[in-house]
């Protein structure tokens, strides 16, 4: 079993990087978070009253806020061009045991997609660091802990919608509503229900855990991870068993 | 090396797309596949591949169902929808991916793409290919794992003719080497230039599973064409017999054989100027075979 998984992962990974639309998404993310870095380190810099000792990592949740639906276009599509394509078809051919393809596929999209948002969330605050000097300080780096939970549970969401919808469109909008319309939208209607839909949307939990926004609604950071997770798994079951029950698409 | 189909069945909610199907391939055959379009040829190909799940009914391949094989490609090549790829990808890239799922060596990828003629394409993106060369790059791809069961559904679409005579050497180089072949058409002719073998479906169901010699001659009795200036006469002689008056001088005489007619004209001392038997086109013993399966479709 492990070997076939090896193996499979191996081919996810050549499968994730042969396609240009990889490196479009990560490009974009990678400008688009180091943009926003630079343009607050320079206004850091320039402030009347500047933030003396605050940690250049504070950077990194601003940045990834807006930025990780790049990198979870990239998890979602690596799944649902598959079925756009028709290419499922060799590739269950090449991998007949479904569950197998699965695992290799999450593992591989979501360790890519947390790892260099990381890593660029990393280099962000440097960025930050560099260009506010000497205002900023480089201690604190923990945040970067929270910025790695949101993506992990965010591309888990992500892989799982994919299969469970095997539609590019449909797996985009899908992340878009949860992880940040209906967010936003749902509180602003004044209704109460409303807004405690929105306090269990994973979006609300994960601009949560980013900002600690929003505050006096009795959200938690326990609260927050926990219900991330409860959305990842969810959508990951319904996906899995998608795939793994009805005919290949 | 076999395939074996029992009591196959796919139902899509009300309609029937495979019936109660059951067959084998041999090794060492071509085996046609023949149908109308419609008649259920790629769902059986995609319930053999484990990709569609069946109502009823097993497919086996080697004696296992697909979807538990390890490395299916080592075992079983096959080429559904040629278009059935990313196209993003370059020719050389797709089978690369589909290297690694199976542990086969990446040099192994350059070696099908120069066996399928597609070398100088490999490094371009597949959507820059035509039918002929996705063509190419599927059966690239069955071919990769270098495997004892064979599957090629319709194949010789979009190949020029150039391409056409290559899939029918490949598949009989493939069927020498001992290899089980199973490959689907709507095009009889191509059939009975390739295939030793045909299973025949119509609506789902199996209509015949035989030679392909078989076929021609079993079904639809074959025909005798004989020419005399004495046509009345050789009439009478065959009475008792399905005779049907071609011209002036000339008779068809069904089920019956040329030796028959002849002894039976020379008996009767008849002149004959011509005597053979009329060889039956596959064509026309499948329309006999498939006419009714084609003729309910519409109802259905």
């Amino acid at each position: 079993m492990g070997e076939l998984f090896a193996r499979t992962c191996a081919a996810e990974w050549t499968r994730l990087w042969s396609v240009r639309s990889t490196w479009w998404f990560l490009a974009a993310a990678w400008a688009m978070m180091h943009g926003i870095a630079l343009m607050a380190g320079v206004s850091t810099a320039g402030q009347p009253d500047p933030p003396v000792g605050d940690p250049a990592w504070g950077i990194a949740p601003i940045v990834v806020l807006p930025a990780q639906f790049a990198l979870l276009a990239v998890a979602v599509t690596a799944v649902t061009a598959e079925y756009a394509t028709g290419g499922i078809v060799p590739t269950l051919q090449w991998t007949p045991r479904r569950s197998v393809l699965f695992w290799a596929r999450v593992v591989v999209t979501t360790a890519v997609a947390t790892v260099l948002g990381v890593a660029f969330a990393f280099t962000c605050g440097l960025v930050g660091w560099v260009a506010a000097r000497p205002i900023l300080d480089l201690e604190g780096a923990g945040v970067l802990g929270t910025v790695a939970f949101v993506l992990l549970a965010g591309t888990l969401l992500s892989v799982g919608l994919g299969f469970l919808l095997r539609s590019t469109a449909g797996g985009l909008v899908g992340v878009f509503l949860l992880l940040l319309v209906l967010p936003a939208l749902l509180p602003q209607f004044g209704y109460e229900w409303l807004t405690e839909i929105a306090d269990v949307l994973p979006g609300t939990s994960a601009i949560f855990l980013l900002t600690e926004e929003p505050s006096g609604r009795g959200l938690t950071e326990r609260g927050s991870v926990v219900l991330m997770l409860v959305w990842a798994v969810g959508a990951l079951a319904g996906g899995w068993a998608r795939l793994v029950r009805d005919d290949a698409g | 090396m076999t395939i074996e189909v029992r009591g196959l069945t796919r139902r899509y909610g009300d309609v029937v797309a495979v019936d109660d199907l059951s067959f084998d391939v041999l090794p060492g055959t071509v085996t046609g596949f023949l149908g109308p379009n419609g008649a259920g040829k790629s769902t059986t190909m995609r319930m053999v591949l484990g990709l569609d799940r069946p109502t009823a009914g097993s497919a086996r391949v080697n004696g296992r169902a697909f979807a538990e094989l390890r490395a299916p490609l080592r075992e079983v090549g096959a080429l559904l929808d040629p278009g059935a790829v990313h196209p993003g990808r370059t020719g050389r890239a797709h089978l690369r991916v589909a290297a690694r799922t199976n542990g086969i060596p990446t040099a192994r990828v350059d070696e099908v793409l120069a066996q399928v003629g597609l070398e100088r394409a490999a490094r371009r993106r597949i959507k820059g290919y035509s039918l002929g060369m996705k063509q190419r790059l599927g059966i690239a791809g069955a071919l990769l794992g270098d495997p004892g069961v064979l599957l090629f559904d319709e194949p010789i679409n979009g190949l020029d003719l150039d391409g056409v005579r290559w899939i029918r050497g490949l598949l009989r180089s493939l069927a020498d080497e001992g290899r089980t072949v199973l490959v689907s058409s709507h095009l009889m002719s191509e059939v009975q230039q390739t295939a030793d073998r045909v299973v025949v479906i119509g609506r789902g169901r199996l209509i015949a599973d035989t030679t392909t010699g078989e076929l021609m001659r079993g079904l639809g009795a074959r025909v005798v064409r004989v020419r005399t200036p004495e046509a009345d006469a050789l009439l009478e002689a065959l009475r008792g017999h399905r005779v049907a008056r071609a011209g002036v001088d000339e008779l068809h005489v069904s089920e019956s054989s040329s030796a028959e007619v002849g002894a039976l004209a020379h008996a009767a001392g008849v002149p004959l100027h011509h005597l053979s038997e009329l060889e039956q086109s596959l064509e026309e013993a499948y329309l006999a075979l498939t006419g009714d399966a084609v003729e309910f479709a519409g109802h259905g």
